[in-house]
């Protein structure tokens, strides 16, 4: 029986969470579910953890058929010879679906355990119930309060969502986005997706009109036709990014041809990602910072920036690393650099694009609304990167935020991209803490902001690369 | 033509011979070099005609997977009596090397005016399916591995990113000097050709190699095409 997509919306958004075999003394699932707007049960036959379920104010049951009315999402933490059971009476109760947490399945080596998951999944797809997992975090839902990682946020909104084979990476995306000022509306761990495949998963997103953009950490593929279709039209409705980890070798395959030979599997994967116009990176940073790049950047494809970087070698560095990653540093205009003349410090500084401009905004003055005010009305000027000195927050965030008022200001004047650059590779000790809480503090006010200018330039790269793309393939 | 597939199939064969293939990827609208099969010396001279002169004589063997290295491959023959001199000739050196080949004849086809070199193949992956490749050939796709691919079916704007991926792309465009290759043409054969695969999945793998691309126009001088094990 194919898998019920209600249902799997259901459990994506519960009403009633019920958390199965639960244990002190840290109650994780229950506690994760704590700011839970719905309902949440438990079930657990064990007395003596019933004292330490009630403490929390969740009322227990024997079982999921005692609990009254509908349940939307079961969380299964039992030890994996009972998970059987629990999967019998969640498809007896017509639960949504069950997130499996119990592990010892077809990732070890162990017979019983692929076994056991061969079992539990035949009767989870007889009945059309999702399953997710087993060997997973589950379910993080924003909106609804439903985590797998404390760190999780609640809240509205959400401007992407994720899709993790591991669970900790699944946790790890989802915080890593947060630190970079990008709400995260779902997280799907998806373990070892014994029912529902990567695919299942990704077409959900695409159609999930709350899931603005996608990201993902993927290890193999179960189903490659079926995720290659979904993915090379889903890209044109919504931008997907992909770490993927593990990258197998070629097997031992006969091969007599040149051209399979030459197919290994990663050769294959980054034309796959160029084929369906997704966005491909290596490492959790990469993934996160684009996420950021992309979340936070008003759409653009266009290549022309300005560079503001704090000194003459800073500006040479941050040039490189920019046009490296495809983009343009044209000169400005004549009337542009007539005005900037008028006020710019060139002792010390240049203004030809990249400026090098501490000496002149690095003095209290309005310097810097000037420059920016000349770079609005630039027509070469596609968007704005700027390096933010460490030491401009070493007394507080007053003058942060004055230039950060200012950016806001070019951005909304403009809609064009503006990243912050905050990097710390030259810093120690404490000028390297407040680097990092600098950069926090440029995230919360809404800006990407990057701890080198590499990571800078290859993030609003990527997104720049993958909206060219898009153009150029739905034209 | 397409019964070229079942006899192979009723012959438990996965190799097709260079003659069927090429039957078959020219009835799918190819460019190919097309091949005759003629077995004694006389076919082969009445073939050569057909096709004219000079021409390339190759062994045909279900047996012999790589023809060079067995002697089955002669080029530049001018005439008749070069034509049956190299097939004498071959079928010893063949016999000789491989003496428990079975040897169905030769393949004479017009040899054709030297090209740019490139290689255009297909092989199923196990995740994705049906991929096709693309690339320069001789020591760019051996060594270099400076090859493109993209996963069936290809739209036409697939082919042509594959073809301008490649980092020997200069050499397509004319460096030093040469007239630059037909690029929509390849970009046109590299569709055909998925299209293909597409059509027929018992295609395991498929490598045109070399295709001579033109300044104008490209043709595919040999072919080799795998079925999936039956």
């Amino acid at each position: 029986m194919p898998i019920d997509r209600a249902r799997l919306h259901r459990a994506l958004n519960p009403r009633t969470v019920v958390v199965v075999g639960d244990k002190g003394p840290d109650f994780r699932w229950l506690d994760n579910c704590s700011e839970f707007s719905g309902n949440l049960y438990s079930v657990q036959l064990d007395e003596k953890e019933l004292p330490g379920i009630e403490a929390k104010g969740v009322k227990n049951f024997r079982g999921l058929m005692e609990i009254p009315g509908e349940v939307d999402l079961v969380i299964c933490a039992v030890p994996r010879n009972v998970t059987p059971f629990i999967v019998a009476d969640a498809v007896k109760k017509q639960v949504g679906g069950i997130a499996m947490y119990t592990s010892g399945f077809v990732e070890t080596t162990d017979p019983t355990g692929i076994e056991l998951q061969g079992k539990i999944a035949a009767m989870a797809n007889e009945a059309g119930m999702p399953l997710i997992g087993p060997n997973c975090l589950g379910v993080y839902n924003r909106q609804l309060g439903v985590k797998f990682a404390e760190a999780q946020e609640k809240g509205e909104g959400g401007a992407i969502s994720i899709i993790s084979q591991s669970g900790a990476n699944g946790s790890g995306l989802t915080l890593g986005a947060q630190r970079l000022g990008v709400p995260v509306r779902r997280a799907i761990s998806i373990g070892n997706a014994a029912v529902l495949s990567e695919a299942d998963y990704l077409e959900y997103l695409l159609d999930d009109p709350e899931t603005p953009a996608i990201a993902m950490y993927i290890e193999g593929i179960r189903s490659g036709r079926r995720f290659f279709e979904l993915l090379r039209e889903g890209t044109k409705r919504k931008p997907v990014i992909i770490w993927r980890g593990g990258r197998t070798r070629a097997g031992a395959r006969a091969v007599q041809s040149h051209t399979a030979s030459l197919a290994s599997d990663d050769a294959i994967w980054m034309s796959l990602m160029r084929q369906c116009g997704a966005i491909s990176t290596e490492s959790l940073e990469d993934t996160v910072e684009t996420m950021a790049a992309l979340v936070l950047t008003p759409r653009s494809s266009r290549k022309n920036l300005a560079l503001i970087a704090s000194t003459g070698g800073q500006s040479v560095a941050i040039t490189d690393q920019f046009e490296r990653a495809g983009f343009e540093i044209p000169e400005l205009s004549q009337a542009s650099y007539d005005r900037l003349s008028e006020f710019f410090v060139t002792i010390g500084g240049s203004y030809r694009n990249p400026f090098d401009a501490s000496s002149t905004i690095g003095r209290e003055s309005d310097n810097l609304a000037k420059i920016l005010e000349i770079l609005a009305a630039e027509p070469v000027i596609d968007g704005v990167a700027i390096e933010l000195q460490v030491r401009d927050s070493e007394k507080g965030t007053a003058r942060l935020d004055g230039m950060l008022s200012l950016l806001a200001e070019y951005r909304s004047k403009t809609g064009n991209p503006v990243i912050g650059l905050v990097p710390t590779g030259g810093t120690m000790g404490e000028q390297e803490a407040v680097g990092a809480r600098a950069r926090i503090h440029v995230a919360k006010a809404g800006f990407p902001a990057y701890s080198s200018f590499r990571a800078g330039a290859q993030a609003l790269g990527r997104v720049r690369a993958y909206y060219e793309e898009l153009g150029a393939r739905t034209r | 033509m397409s019964d070229v597939i079942a006899t192979a199939r009723k012959q438990r064969r996965t190799l097709l011979s260079e003659v069927e293939a090429k039957d078959l990827l020219a009835e799918a609208g190819i460019p190919v070099a097309r091949a005759i099969l003629a077995k004694g010396p006389k076919k082969a001279v009445e073939a050569a005609e057909a096709v004219g002169y000079p021409v390339v004589m190759k062994i045909v063997s279900p047996d012999i997977a790589h023809k060079s290295d067995v002697g089955g491959v002669t080029l530049g023959l001018k005439d008749a009596k070069a034509v049956r001199k190299a097939y004498k000739e071959m079928i010893e050196r063949v016999s000789d090397a491989a003496p428990n080949a079975k040897i169905a004849g030769v393949a004479i086809q017009n040899m054709a005016a030297q090209g740019i070199e490139v290689i255009v193949g297909a092989t199923t992956d196990p995740q994705f399916g049906p991929v096709m490749m693309f690339g320069l050939g001789g020591v760019f796709v051996e060594v270099l591995k400076d090859v493109a691919f993209r996963i069936v079916p290809l739209e036409p704007r697939d082919a042509a990113q594959m073809v301008r991926e490649i980092r020997g792309l200069p050499i397509l465009q004319g460096a030093r000097g040469s007239q630059p290759a037909d690029l929509p043409a390849l970009e046109v054969l590299i569709v055909k050709v998925s299209q293909f695969v597409a059509a027929h999945p018992e295609v395991a793998e498929l490598d045109l190699n070399p295709v001579f691309a033109y300044p104008n126009g490209a043709l595919a001088v040999d072919a080799r095409i795998v079925l999936a094990s039956a």
